[in-house]
Formats: structure tokens, C-alpha cells, sequence
């Protein structure tokens, strides 16, 4: 599905990306995580078209990237941001109904019977149905961040990518998050999620891979990249006997 | 079209009724009514048709333009505050038109005037688009805007002091205060391919500028352009900022006004504001036009004094709501 290639990326004169090569195929569901600044977000910004590429390749459904124009493109690929700005008090399902911009451009009000269909179902699964007809800035942080990933969701792209989608959620919606992902990749998309949190991350995914400092340091099942050697060189983390998390020498 | 839409052209219709019958020429309501369907007498036909209506339309055209523009320019730098004022659109159209008049060049042809304007209105619009072309965001376009409103502004002041006879410095006041007495079809028709092609534009921008609600790095990877959709904008509001100019004056604040207004009816989403903005801008200038006509001055009221009458303290309003809600 995609394909990263010897990827290297610069942002204001410094390497922030070098010699990243993955590939993840339909149907898969990873976790991408490391430390802070490790070049995780601009990875999937790379992928996702808004980062530019300096050296590398990355090939989406078996096409260069660099081939696809930006409405090619996104319907391969939908990212959500780390960052999710909304300028204007839209309404929820304007806002969803964005994800599917790629298809037609419409307001909710303007879309067809398919486009609908599909905001409603994508708000459905973002557990955010209720909220549909509010308006956007009135809603709590976790109830926006919902919405954000039904707008993902809504999308039919085979790609999704997803910066700290846990962010702002609570335990039950973080969970229930993780469930709606691995239910789309079950149905055959790639899922590509940033994730801090190592468990969920090691319970849900198929894979994780591990960047540091702008490289991938590793890719693997989760107890072969969450090993503790990783834990240790790149988080400075170190199991307790109570299988927890704690600081320990890096 | 919305019901919303609907509406607005069902007010705007009966207002152009109205404006037919408006006027200070001693017609009574039949006769205008008569004239209005072509029956009466010739002259009545005259004030009417070659008068009112004209005045009337250019109110309209002017009003829907400004409220369009600013509707766009909105969306666009994502700023309730936007208008073609604010990107320095309309000042350097102004300064077009005075300088048009300062070189005597309105007396060499009637058409030297609205051209300069829509050249000046240019001239802004090459200076932004190069801006936007080379990926200046929200923030600076409207930085640029305020740089070349005071050097427009400034450029004025000095023709002002440099006009060499009172005629022209009565000119350059009149055509600063903004207003459609005695406009012709002839006039209208000069600016209307300019405001057409500045409509087609700035509606095209439409779909554009909702995702760019999301900001520029979303709005990219969901598929639009957010350069396109920048470009479309500037060269269409210029366009439309410059007709009106060309046809009116600079008139200020109706292009703030009106998609304020409009927001809250179409769940604030920056391309259903579009043509709900014009139709409501034109319909304030209608009513303002009306109102002048009617209001018994010795010397009747500028247009673009009415609006800024109304419509400055409805800005300072939507300001000082905008610095609470952002503390």
C-alpha cells in the first residue's frame, strides 16, 4: 500500500528525516513512536504529501508519489494532524464531511446519498453521532478530536495516518479509538498511527516501529521493537519488576 | 440555491421596486409605477429608467461586489476584520481614480477615471498575488494589505496638496466619500465584465476555502490547493474591489458588515457565506441609497458616508467582541 524508500527530509536546514525505509501493506495496523523531535510527525506529514522530500522515494498503492497530484493523493492517502486547527464554528458534519473533499467537495447539506452515508457512518464510529448539528468550537476538546477522526474516517482512502489521535481522549474512548483502527484495517486499509503510549501501542498493533533522532531504530512484532534494549537506548525507560514503566539510565 | 439565497433576492427585487419609486423629482407613486411598466410620459419614463434604475442597480452591483470581496478576503485570511480596504485593494483603486483626476486625464475621456481605478486595483493585485505565489501566508497578506493602504493613503494626501484648482480637490473629495448619484448604464456597463469575472472567481475559490478552515498543511493533503484557492481570491476580489471603486468610490465597511451578518445562517462555512454576502451588501446599499435619497439634506448625503456612518461602529463592535472572546 505504502512504500518508503531511503526517505530524507530537511525542515529549515536540518535534517530531520534521514534514511527512513518501511513498507506497509493493506490490511496492516502499526504504531509509530519515539521520543519528542524524533521525526515521527514528518514522516506522516512526508507521506502524507505536505512535507517535502529531499532525498528518497515513497510509492503509494504502487505509484511514485511524487507522480500523483494533490487529489490523487488524497484519495490514497488521509492524514490527520498533530495540529488540528478549525477557523471558523463549522458544523460537525461539515467539518466531516471534509474528509471527503477528494471525492466532491460538497457541505454536508450539498453531498449525495454516498456521502451521507458515509459522514454518518464515520461519526457513528468516532462514537461522535450525537454531536452532529453542534457547532464545532462548542465542543469539549476530547468531543473535537472525535470529530477530527470521523472527517478521517469519513475518508474512503485505503491509507490513513493518524498523529496522537489519544490525545484529549479519555481511557474508554482511547480504547474504543484503537478498536475502531484495528476494525479498519481489518477491512483492508493500512493504518498508520503516532502513539507515546507503548501499551496500547504493544496491545492493539501488529507492528511498531521505533524512530529516534530521525531514523528508524526499530521495526517489529511489539515485544521485538518495545525490547527492552530499545526501551533503554532510545526512551531511557527500563521495565520494574511490576512490569512497569520507569526511568531508568539511558 | 438555499431558501436563504431565495430570500434575499425576493428583498432585492421588491428594493429595486422601491428605489424606482424613490427620488426627489416630484413624481407621484402612480406615475413612477406607470413609468416602471413603460406606460406614462416620456420624461417620467426618463427619471425612472435612465435615473433611478441605473442609480439603483449601481448601488446593488457596488454593494454585492464589496460584500462578495469581503466575504472571500474573510474566508481566505480566516479574519472577520478582512475587506478589500484591508488588503489595500481598494486604496490603491482610489489612488488610480485620483490620480486619473489629478493629470486632468477625466476630462480627456470619461472612461480614464473607472480604467485607472481597476489599474490601480491591478496594481495591488500583481503585488499580492507575487506574495501569495511564493507561499506568504494569511499574516503577511494582510501585513503587505496594511503597507499598501498607507501608501495609498499617503500617495492621496499628497495629490490633495498638489491639486492645482478647487474643481479637481472637490473631485478627489467626491470620488473618496463613495456614491452612485447620477450613474448610467453606461457606467454599469463599463465595470460589469470586471465584476463578473471577479464573481466567477472568487466563487470558484468556494470549496477551497472551507478546507482551508482547516489550515493549509490539512487543507493540502485532503486535496485542495491552497495556492489556488489564494490566487483565485486576490485576483477575484481585486477585480471586484476595483469595479466598485471604478463605479462608486472606495465605500467602506458594507464588505466587514455583511458576511458578519450572514455567518450564523449558514452554519459558518466560508463558501455558503459567498453569495448570501453579496446579496445582503447589496441590499444594505440599496436601502442606504434609498434612505439618502429620501432623507431631507440640503446637500445630499454621500453613500460612502452613510455606510461608514452605520457600519464603523458595527466593525469597532465586531472588534472589541473579537479581543473577548480571544482573552
Amino acid at each position: 500500500m505504502i512504500s518508503v524508500n531511503a526517505l530524507s527530509v530537511s525542515l529549515g536546514g536540518r535534517r530531520v528525516l534521514e534514511d527512513v525505509s518501511f513498507a506497509l501493506g493493506a490490511g496492516g495496523f502499526a504504531a509509530l513512536t519515539g521520543p519528542n523531535g524524533a521525526g515521527k510527525s514528518t514522516a506522516l506529514k512526508a507521506l502524507a504529501g505536505v512535507a517535502p522530500v529531499e532525498a528518497g522515494r515513497i510509492e503509494i498503492g504502487g505509484a511514485p508519489a511524487a507522480s500523483l497530484n494533490a487529489l490523487a493523493r488524497a484519495r490514497q492517502v488521509a492524514w490527520l494532524a498533530q495540529a488540528r486547527p478549525v477557523a471558523w464554528n463549522l458544523r460537525v458534519e461539515d467539518v466531516v464531511s471534509l474528509g471527503r473533499f477528494a471525492e466532491a467537495p460538497e457541505a454536508y447539506d450539498r453531498m449525495g446519498k454516498e456521502g451521507r452515508a458515509a459522514v454518518d457512518g464515520a461519526l457513528a464510529k468516532a462514537d461522535a453521532a450525537h454531536l452532529a448539528g453542534r457547532a464545532f468550537q462548542a465542543l469539549s476538546g476530547g468531543e473535537q478530536a472525535r470529530v477530527h477522526l470521523a472527517r478521517l474516517l469519513a475518508s474512503p482512502a485505503p491509507c490513513l495516518l493518524l498523529d496522537e489521535p489519544c490525545a484529549a481522549l479519555d481511557i474508554a474512548h482511547q480504547l474504543s479509538l484503537m478498536e475502531t483502527l484495528a476494525a479498519e484495517a481489518a477491512s483492508g486499509r493500512a493504518v498508520l498511527v503516532v502513539l507515546h503510549d507503548l501499551e496500547l501501542a504493544a496491545r492493539f498493533c501488529q507492528r511498531v516501529l521505533v524512530m529516534d533522532a530521525g531514523r528508524l531504530v526499530a521495526d517489529g512484532a511489539p515485544g521485538e521493537a518495545l525490547s527492552s534494549e530499545v526501551l533503554g537506548r532510545v526512551f531511557g525507560v527500563q521495565r520494574s519488576a511490576g512490569r512497569q514503566l520507569i526511568r531508568g539510565p539511558r | 440555491m438555499s431558501r436563504l439565497t431565495w430570500i434575499l433576492g425576493l428583498i432585492s427585487a421588491a428594493l429595486f421596486a422601491v428605489s424606482a419609486l424613490a427620488g426627489t423629482a416630484p413624481v407621484s407613486l402612480g406615475e413612477s409605477l406607470a413609468a416602471l411598466a413603460g406606460q406614462g410620459e416620456a420624461a417620467t419614463r426618463t427619471i425612472v429608467w435612465e435615473i433611478r434604475l441605473p442609480r439603483a442597480a449601481a448601488a446593488f452591483a457596488v454593494g454585492a461586489a464589496l460584500g462578495l470581496a469581503g466575504a472571500g478576503l474573510q474566508g481566505l485570511l480566516q479574519n472577520p476584520l478582512a475587506e478589500p480596504g484591508v488588503l489595500g485593494v481598494s486604496a490603491f483603486s482610489a489612488l488610480g481614480a485620483v490620480v486619473a483626476i489629478f493629470f486632468g486625464l477625466a476630462a480627456v475621456s470619461s472612461f480614464a477615471v473607472p480604467v485607472a481605478a481597476i489599474l490601480g486595483a491591478g496594481v495591488a493585485t500583481v503585488l499580492l498575488a507575487a506574495a501569495a505565489m511564493r507561499g506568504a501566508g494569511s499574516v503577511t497578506l494582510l501585513l503587505i494589505g496594511i503597507g499598501l493602504s498607507s501608501f495609498a493613503g499617503a500617495l492621496m494626501s499628497l495629490a490633495l496638496n498638489l491639486a492645482p484648482n478647487p474643481y479637481s480637490l472637490a473631485d478627489l473629495v467626491n470620488w473618496m466619500m463613495g456614491s452612485v448619484a447620477n450613474r448610467s448604464w453606461a457606467d454599469i456597463m463599463l465595470a460589469a465584465p470586471a465584476l463578473a469575472i471577479g464573481a466567477a472567481l472568487v466563487l470558484a475559490s468556494g470549496p477551497g476555502l472551507r478546507a482551508l478552515s482547516l489550515g493549509d498543511e490539512t487543507a493540502a493533503s485532503l486535496g485542495a490547493d491552497p495556492k489556488r484557492t489564494r490566487l483565485l481570491v486576490i485576483g477575484g476580489t481585486s477585480l471586484l474591489a476595483g469595479a466598485s471603486v471604478a463605479t462608486a468610490g472606495t465605500i467602506g465597511f458594507v464588505g466587514i458588515v455583511a458576511p458578519h451578518v450572514m455567518r450564523p445562517f449558514v452554519g459558518h462555512d466560508p463558501q455558503r457565506l459567498l453569495v448570501p454576502s453579496a446579496l445582503f451588501a447589496g441590499i444594505v446599499l440599496l436601502v442606504a441609497d434609498i434612505a439618502i435619497r429620501v432623507l431631507p439634506f440640503q446637500q445630499e448625503l454621500k453613500l460612502g458616508v452613510a455606510a461608514a456612518l452605520v457600519g464603523g461602529p458595527v466593525f469597532i463592535w465586531i472588534a472589541a467582541r473579537m479581543g473577548r472572546s480571544r482573552s
